[in-house]
């Protein structure tokens, strides 16, 4: 097939194709910006002096410090998860019509492989005009932000440019790993000219494998806290060790809790299928059990969000122990200078960062419920028809995403919580011995008077465990809860469309 | 005694008229074929008179009630309990058992999960497909599944049927099967049946035949020939 062609077949399609292809380079598009900030906070060199230089030119402490801009990079990185997972979601769109397409095209004779190529170059070419379009806002962007206040600093690193070697390394790369994820995708799926079938070999449903990945990344984080609190080697913890613990362990127990939500889908499922009185409970149950990993990939996004804002919760109330012990200590020695509202601060940054990513997840969510509802209209249409109210579907709906989502969001909030306390562990103050004068400075500084007027208070080391942030993870949990109502709730729009009785009419 | 009856029954989708004033009366334990080319309106007309859509203009009447001005709910529910409905594709809830999809019409009118289970079984049963009660739909036949799906429009014991091309996806004899099972449930328990159909040879199962041809009643009567009434184009 020549490539002009097998891009005018890749892009054609219904306006549902056109919806999926618009949001797939939305969601390449929001990857690239988050990928390229990344990238040029990496960019701004250290400045020069010793180890405490800061980089002056910048309004905001998070770029300022250098030793700050690798966190700041890390959490700009890690809103590329949820966002890749909305691209992911986004790929289903339309998935049943999409299928029809191909299959359609099997029976005009196109060979398997070049079916998978029209689907790797539709995915490809979407991501593509994503990446383009991020790449011209990211340096539209800079030259329109790039206006330095009275005091001569920026806002955001405007004066600093990522290689161009890196830059198209994302420009490029991410609309190729998405290709090829399509094509990984796309190897459990036969298509054949009758139609599409997925290969499905889940007969007993998933195990409860995801509590040892949990367990195994809870204690990769407490083994790479202890390595940081008690390693006493002059060069300082091994760096490669943590990093390997941190991120590997970060990764499994983020797996462990996705795949755990298709356990608990099933387990759940399961449970109501044996207790279910109501036929909304009844075809939830059905749904859940049959499909379990479709809550697994509706809620990556957002548990992967939960487990990172429960991390940052208890840091945060480690971070505020730390502030309160000081300020004890302090206080011993006459001495309050008031709370160092600077890691707090930044600390609001990263809820924001949090914030954001739910926000992205729900989107995703959004679109994993419509989806679900459109792709399953012919079957809901004949159910209405036979005098199913359509409010005992919207309650079937309502129960397979909120129960699955209840606990899994529980679990994340749980594991993200014991990563965060096995990372940072107690808080330790050590004891401190401090010179307290009496009198005036001129009687304690006379080294006559001095012995006189002056007294050693000394304060004891403490150790003591950070509160559990009950309050932020309640908060946390209540907005995941609502994100999933909303969605559930603007999904359930769509059901009265798809229960028309024109969709009893199409094969 | 007739049971059931549309009046002047008027449909359009946007502008393109799909019924242009029908009237039927269908009367207790009667099967009525409705029949006529692609596109004439059959399963419009099928579909309004269920209560699934409402006309434009007309009525429809079922026992001296009128079901176009019924609330969507008042409409579901006498679906529910004294319609049943049978299409040729999208019937069977994936998810669920066959025992399940066809006590779900049940559940919804508050019988008990036991009681729904085992009349369901029994409805298997007499529609010979009880080895299959606790099979997913994907994994059963197309005449499998059509049974199924019969069960289920009939375990609430309807008074009326409509079956909107019942055996368009079953081979001939599975659907002979099918319309057999249909015949037998009118005669026994007097339930009137509305078939929608383009083949003569299933049409021939019915008391009476009515041949629509752009939207309105072009013939009635048996053994009507749907070619000569100028449906085949």
């Amino acid at each position: 097939m020549r490539p002009a062609a097998l891009l005018r077949l890749a892009l054609a399609g219904t306006r549902t194709d056109s919806v999926r292809v618009l949001l797939t380079a939305l969601s390449a598009a929001l990857a690239t910006l988050a990928a390229l900030a990344a990238l040029t906070v990496l960019a701004i060199p250290k400045p020069a002096g010793d180890a405490w230089a800061q980089s002056e030119q910048y309004r905001n402490a998070l770029l300022r410090e250098p030793g700050l801009r690798g966190g700041t990079a890390f959490a700009l990185l890690l809103l590329c998860v949820p966002v890749l997972a909305l691209a992911g979601q986004c790929a289903r769109l339309g998935a049943p019509a999409r299928d029809r397409r191909l299959a359609a095209l099997r029976l005009a004779g196109a060979t398997p492989g070049q079916v998978t190529r029209l689907a790797m170059l539709e995915t490809g070419v979407a991501s593509l005009l994503g990446t383009l379009a991020a790449l011209a806002g990211y340096l539209g962007g800079r030259e329109l932000f790039d206006r330095p206040d009275a005091r001569g600093q920026l806002a955001l690193p405007t004066d600093v440019l990522p290689s161009p070697w890196s830059m198209a390394a994302v420009v490029l790369g991410l609309p190729l790993v998405a290709a090829l994820a399509t094509a990984v995708m796309l190897r459990r799926v036969t298509t054949s000219p009758l139609g599409v079938t997925r290969k499905a070999n889940r007969e007993r449903g998933p195990r409860p494998w995801a509590g040892v990945l949990i367990g195994i990344g809870v204690l990769a984080f407490a083994v790479g806290g202890s390595i940081i609190r008690y390693d006493r080697s002059p060069d300082g913890p091994p760096v490669g060790t943590l990093l390997a613990l941190l991120a590997g362990g970060g990764l499994t127990a983020m797996i462990g809790v996705v795949t755990g939500t298709g356990w608990i889908s099933h387990t759940t499922g399961r449970l109501l299928r044996r207790h279910a009185r109501r036929p909304a409970a009844l075809l939830a149950a059905g749904r859940l059990t049959a499909d379990p990993w479709a809550g697994s990939r509706t809620f990556a996004a957002l548990l992967a969000a939960l487990i990172f804002g429960a991390g940052a919760a208890a840091l945060r109330a480690n971070f505020a122990l730390q502030d309160q012990l000081t300020r004890e200590q302090n206080r011993l020695v006459g001495v309050d200078e008031g709370s160092d509202p600077f890691y707090l601060a930044t600390m609001d940054l990263v809820d924001l960062a949090v914030a954001v990513a739910v926000a992205i997840a729900a989107t995703g969510l959004l679109v994993a419920v419509v989806e679900g509802i459109v792709a399953r209209r012919r079957a809901y249409a004949a159910l209405v028809a036979t005098g199913v109210p359509r409010g005992t579907l919207a309650r079937s709906i309502a129960w397979q995403s909120l129960l699955p989502a209840i606990p899994s969001i529980l679990l994340a909030l749980a594991v993200g919580t014991f990563l965060s306390r096995g990372l940072f562990g107690e808080v330790n103050q050590s004891g401190t011995a401090h010179e307290v004068c009496d009198a005036s400075a001129a009687l304690c500084g006379d080294p006559a008077t001095r012995p006189q007027y002056t007294r050693i208070v000394t304060s004891p080391g403490v150790s003591r465990a950070p509160e559990v942030p009950w309050e932020q993870l309640a908060l946390l949990g209540a907005g995941a809860l609502a994100a999933v109502l909303v969605t559930v709730g603007v999904g359930l729009l769509f059901l009265r469309a798809s229960t028309a009785v024109e969709e009893l009419r199409t094969a | 005694m007739t049971q059931l009856q549309a009046r002047g029954v008027v449909k359009a989708y946007g502008r393109t008229p799909a019924l242009r004033g029908v009237t039927l009366d269908v009367a207790e334990g009667e099967i009525v074929a409705v029949t006529g080319p692609s596109g004439c309106g059959k399963s419009t007309l099928l579909h309004c008179m269920a209560g699934i859509l409402r006309p434009d203009a007309g009525e429809v009447t079922w026992r001296d009630q009128r079901i176009d001005l019924l609330s969507e709910g008042a409409r579901s529910r006498l679906r529910r309990t004294e319609f049943g409905v049978l299409f040729q594709f999208g019937q069977l809830v994936a998810e669920l058992t066959a025992a399940e999809n066809v006590a779900l019409p049940l559940l919804l009118a508050g019988t008990g999960r036991r009681e729904a289970r085992t009349a369901a079984l029994n409805w298997l049963e007499w529609l010979g497909v009880a080895d299959v009660a606790d099979t997913r739909p994907g994994e059963m036949s197309g005449g499998q599944q059509q049974r199924c799906a019969t069960a289920r429009a009939l375990v609430t014991e309807p008074r009326v049927l409509f079956a909107d091309e019942p055996t368009g996806a079953l081979d001939t004899l599975t659907g002979e099967q099918v319309l057999t099972t249909l015949v037998r449930l009118a005669r026994e328990q007097r339930t009137s049946i509305v078939l929608v159909t383009h083949e003569p040879r299933i049409a021939a199962y019915a008391d009476r035949e009515v041949v629509l041809r752009d939207g309105k009643i072009d013939q009635t009567g048996l053994g009507l020939d749907v070619s000569l009434a100028g449906g085949q184009r």
